[in-house]
């Protein structure tokens, strides 16, 4: 056994060893930065944690439009490159993360975020940097309303336009009468508020509101006092397993027969994982795979994608794939990288979303506007296809969901810098 | 240890200090998350003053960060808007409230019991932040526009500026803490993490020494959060979970509990480790559940611990139960 | 008459309510049970309890598509999952047992990381469709109450483990060597008794009554990586509560928190989540030892 002084010198040394190696150590790291041919488009994404999933739908998205440009050409004579950073679904990193891509990356402009808390901070680190920024799928308000900035804009609907677009189509489908569930947590305030908002406006009877604490299993008390008091539909805002096992104990009730339940939205990501008795109900769905109508350009990015990654695009890879492409068509519009000009460029365009119709992101608030449909999960899948569980029953039109531009400029300022 | 390693470090140690900005920009990361270094040091030091110094577990110090941090944000936005030295102060008190609030509770367990309260009434402002959410936006954060200085026509303190104003506070809380394991207090703590019914019998009420470790480790994690959240320009509630806190113990064993700088360097290890490994893999956390029990198997004492002799608690042999002693009997330590 | 019928209603809405309770207060019950055997013979905070938890509705999950009989399934994935508890208590937990509980508090917490991480890898991040089989699923009658059927399944299994568990204690050899140990260590290593058998069989005991718990839970709350983690926690408060040392203090606290948290449930929503850390401060404030602990058992 050595001595302890040679003990204290190994470790002396080994210490001394680590630290030059830490701090060496990202020298080994290939070189990032803008070179001259390459363009990048900074992703800042929710890709390892519970989102990991949509995360990654989302990245398939925007590569697949990246791939396409850069076979045609690439943008503004160069070919164009991802630069793709996990925010490990913490806000804290991921304005770290942010700012690295901006400062030390130098991406001239950043996309992602589908946690709602971290695109609005990584919003606001756009606007301390001054570089446009699109939330690809983070729904809360605030991004395009109360904290909104000039260089953010969203191509999700936001939690508004969701509850509107379904309580439209459930007014027209089932008719006035609701029955409110309500996550007690911030979404599903923002939820409860947005439905709220059409009692005013369509007339609804609210005949009951419960709020659940986050985790609840058990809905049997909630489910009994829906079957008495017979609302044409229950309203059911509660995500992720809350939402399970309300409509597992909505079917095994049997409520399912009488009273339809419908949710402001559905996401393929997870109704895929259902089992088959929790693929029941009524629900938002932004965009379909198989609702893209006779836009060309949508039927050959569902086919790639399919014959690319073996299953169909969900909402997320669509966002991803919009995001990109309307980043990109910015860039040549400004000819350039300047990022007032490319926001400008953004602003107002007419684009088609991967589907029939058109959408824009709205000079008031950078918000996209787009249609949102509504229809029923097919447990089980349709056709003898197990991924197509959606069947669409009505698609309320963007403008019609969304919070009025003139309301919006009242809690909205941008604050284009002079 | 020996003087020459000692200045050395030292000196290396003021260099990283002043050169942080350049030496993030050098190692391609950005400046602010030099800043976050100093944050999570300076919570990895509140933790060092109960687990390393008293012999304390401590696993819900994130929950006073978290508070501190709440506690700036809000004022900021809701009270005064462009006072930064207010706003850190404001988070630092609020800080310590959180910590005085439970100290009452806490004190009246060792062990692992302390160590679960310390779990459980962190989540319990977990809560509060997550459900509060009319004002403190609940788990959408909170967002905030950096203060100025002082007034509404102080300095605008960015990136650069920023990391210099937190290292001033970081340099005085760490002067603070230097003489406070000195003094006649921080000697009694250290004498609890060794053997607490001896100091009972030597008339000391450990009670009321471990409330008052407890406030001032609430004080300086208030401080820290209070500075991370006008760092970030943000507050939310996974700030004060306690895998949070769980992190910030990990970074005081890996530089080694019970020294002054042993915290400060876990804090780098462990947050660029992190940093730099999300960036490079979707399995980092493997990785750093992998650092975590390589440090406790291998490295209990942490990296400082192992060259520094005043090291305290770094007593491996659990002598504070008889059962325990019985034990170490058995295997053939020394009791 | 008015009265009977307001009362008939509060007496209808409370029963379901406080039969989750009693399920909710089992499942925390039996954790609890394992962690505290845990702790008490070895001082180990077993952080990771969550994710053996997790690891056998997941081992679970995977015999259930090959069509194996829930039952069998329950079984064998328990005994997996002790195997795995028992590799990583030789590795990784044993050089620990003569250190400070923070060490293994650490490690534990570093393993829950990587378990985590290696079930997001492996099934994905999401909820995965663990479902318990169909007559175990619907509704039972039982007076003139309708009670969920996989509810009671979940209780009468529970209750046939505290029961074996009783059984080994006080009426086997093997239990009556733990019972002693856990009194007085020292002295069975002087009779001659291998105690570190004795620490592996107890952690077996500790893994394999989370493993049955988290099957059974997976069907109820469904399984996802983190399943385990979220029952951890009212587990954890129900040794504090119970106090540790004490197997009917497991099964009371396991109750109290149980009910308390499905009762707020429904009268005071909002609560729901604080109610047990409440609980907890007002147990410690009156009886710091915990309801049926030991005085100056871990100080």
């Amino acid at each position: 056994m050595k001595g302890p002084q040679s003990r204290r010198d190994f470790v002396k040394v080994t210490t001394v060893a680590a630290t030059a190696a830490i701090t060496g150590f990202p020298a080994f790291i290939p070189q990032r930065g803008e070179a001259a041919e390459t363009l990048l488009l900074g992703v800042n994404e929710e890709l390892t944690g519970v989102y990991a999933y949509p995360a990654k739908n989302e990245v398939r998205g925007m590569q697949m439009a990246v791939d396409a440009r850069n076979k045609k050409g690439g943008v503004l004579g160069r070919q164009v490159k991802l630069s793709i950073e996990d925010n490990v679904n913490n806000p804290g990193t991921a304005v770290e993360k942010a700012r690295k891509q901006f400062e030390v990356d130098k991406v001239p402009v950043l996309m992602g975020c589908l946690n709602s808390a971290i695109a609005q901070a990584v919003s606001n680190v756009a606007v301390q940097a001054g570089k446009p920024f699109i939330v690809s799928g983070g729904h809360t308000d605030t991004v395009t309303g109360a904290q909104c900035h000039w260089t953010s804009f969203r191509t999700c609907h936001s939690t508004w336009a969701e509850t509107h677009a379904t309580g439209l189509s459930i007014a027209k489908k089932f008719g006035k009468k609701w029955y409110f569930i309500t996550p007690d947590y911030a979404f599903g305030h923002s939820l409860l508020d947005g439905y709220k908002d059409l009692e005013g406006k369509l007339g609804i009877q609210i005949v009951g509101s419960d709020l659940t604490p986050l985790g609840t299993t058990d809905f049997s008390a909630y489910l009994t006092k829906v079957l008495s008091a017979k609302p044409d539909c229950l309203v059911a805002m509660v995500q992720g397993e809350d939402l399970v096992n309300c409509l597992k104990q909505a079917n095994s009730f049997g409520l399912l027969k009488r009273i339809p339940v419908a949710g402001p939205q559905g996401e393929l990501e997870v109704f895929w994982e259902l089992p088959p008795e929790a693929q029941v109900g009524y629900f938002g769905f932004e965009w379909y795979y198989k609702n893209v109508g006779n836009n060309k350009e949508a039927q050959a990015f569902v086919k790639d994608y399919m014959a690319q990654f073996g299953e169909p695009p969900t909402a997320r890879s669509a966002f991803g794939n919009i995001t990109a492409n309307r980043m990109m068509d910015a860039i040549e519009e400004a000819k350039g990288t300047e990022p007032v000009k490319i926001c400008k460029a953004l602003e107002g365009k007419h684009f088609s979303p991967l589907t029939a119709a058109t959408a824009y992101y709205r000079a008031v608030d950078h918000q996209m506007v787009w249609p949102m449909s509504f229809g029923q999960v097919v447990s089980g899948g349709q056709g003898g296809d197990k991924k197509d569980i959606f069947k669409i029953l009505d698609t309320q039109p963007g403008d019609a969901i969304e919070q009025t531009a003139a309301e919006q400029s009242k809690i909205c300022k941008l604050n284009y810098p002079s | 240890m020996n003087r020459y390693a000692n200045i050395a470090g030292m000196s290396l140690l003021a260099i990283v200090l002043l050169a942080m900005p350049e030496i993030m920009n050098g190692i391609k990361l950005n400046v602010s998350l030099g800043t976050t270094l100093l944050l999570f040091a300076l919570a990895a030091a509140s933790v060092n003053l109960l687990v390393g110094y008293t012999g304390m577990m401590a696993f819900g110090n994130a929950a006073f960060f978290g508070v501190g941090a709440y506690g700036s944000a809000l004022f900021t936005h809701y009270i005064l808007p462009d006072n930064m030295v207010v706003a850190t102060i404001v988070g630092a008190v609020a800080g310590t409230l959180s910590a005085f609030v439970l100290a009452p509770f806490l004190i009246r367990r060792r062990g692992i019991y302390f160590a679960l309260m310390t779990v459980a009434f962190g989540q319990v402002y977990y809560f509060i932040a997550y459900k509060w959410s009319n004002v403190t936006g609940g788990e959408d954060g909170f967002s905030i526009t950096r203060p100025r200085l002082f007034g509404a026509h102080g300095m605008a303190m960015q990136g650069a500026d920023y990391y210099y104003y937190v290292l001033v506070i970081f340099l005085l809380v760490m002067a603070f803490l230097y003489f406070l394991v000195r003094s006649p207090f921080g000697l009694s703590l250290r004498a609890i993490s060794q053997n607490e019914v001896r100091v009972r019998y030597l008339a000391i009420n450990s009670d009321r020494m471990l409330f008052k470790c407890l406030v001032i480790s609430g004080m300086v994690a208030g401080i820290a959060g209070s500075l991370y959240s006008m760092s970030i320009n943000f507050a939310y509630p996974l700030l004060m979970d306690w895998h949070q806190s769980g992190d910030f113990v990990m970074m005081t064993i890996l530089g080694g509990a019970g020294t002054l700088w042993g915290p400060f360097l876990g804090a780098i290890i462990y947050t660029l480790a992190s940093n730099v490994l999300s960036s490079k893999t979707e399995l980092w956390q493997v990785f750093i559940g992998a650092l975590f029990v390589i440090c406790v198997l291998f490295f209990p004492k942490g990296i400082l611990g192992f060259l520094s002799r005043t090291a305290t608690t770094t007593e491996d042999v659990d002598t504070s139960t008889p059962r325990a002693r019985a034990e170490a009997v058995i295997e053939g330590e020394p009791g | 008459m008015l009265c009977l019928s307001r009362l008939r209603q509060i007496v209808d809405r409370l029963i379901p309510e406080i039969i989750n309770g009693i399920v909710l207060g089992a499942f925390y019950a039996i954790i609890a049970i394992g962690l505290s055997l845990i702790m008490n013979l070895t001082g180990t905070v077993n952080l990771a309890h969550g994710s053996f938890l997790t690891l056998a509705g997941y081992l679970a999950f995977v015999l259930l598509q090959y069509g194996t009989n829930f039952w069998v399934a329950l079984g064998v994935s328990a005994i997996l999952t002790v195997i795995v508890g028992l590799i990583v208590e030789r590795s990784m937990i044993r050089p620990l047992y003569k250190r400070i509980p923070l060490y293994s508090l650490l490690l534990t917490f570093g393993l829950s990381l990587i378990f985590e991480e290696l079930f997001r890898k492996i099934w994905g991040p999401q909820a995965v469709p663990f479902s318990a089989p169909q007559y175990l699923q619907g509704v039972t009658e039982v007076g003139n109450v309708l009670l969920p059927t996989y509810r009671l399944v979940i209780m009468g299994v529970l209750v046939i483990a505290m029961l074996g568990l009783l059984f080994f204690l006080y009426r086997t050899r093997m239990g009556l060597r733990l019972r002693g140990a856990v009194l007085n260590t020292e002295m069975m290593a002087a009779l001659g008794i291998n105690t570190q058998t004795l620490y592996m069989m107890n952690f077996a005991i500790g893994i394999f009554l989370a493993a049955v718990a988290g099957i059974l839970a997976s069907g109820l709350i469904g399984l996802s990586p983190t399943m385990g983690n979220g029952l951890l926690m009212p587990a954890f408060i129900t040794v504090v509560i119970g106090g540790m040392g004490s197997l009917a203090g497991c099964l009371v606290g396991g109750l109290l928190v149980g009910l308390a948290t499905s009762i707020t449930t429904l009268y005071a929503p909002a609560f729901s989540e604080i109610v047990i850390y409440i609980l907890m401060a007002a147990v410690l404030l009156v009886r710091p030892r915990g309801l049926f602990g030991e005085e100056g058992l871990f100080g």
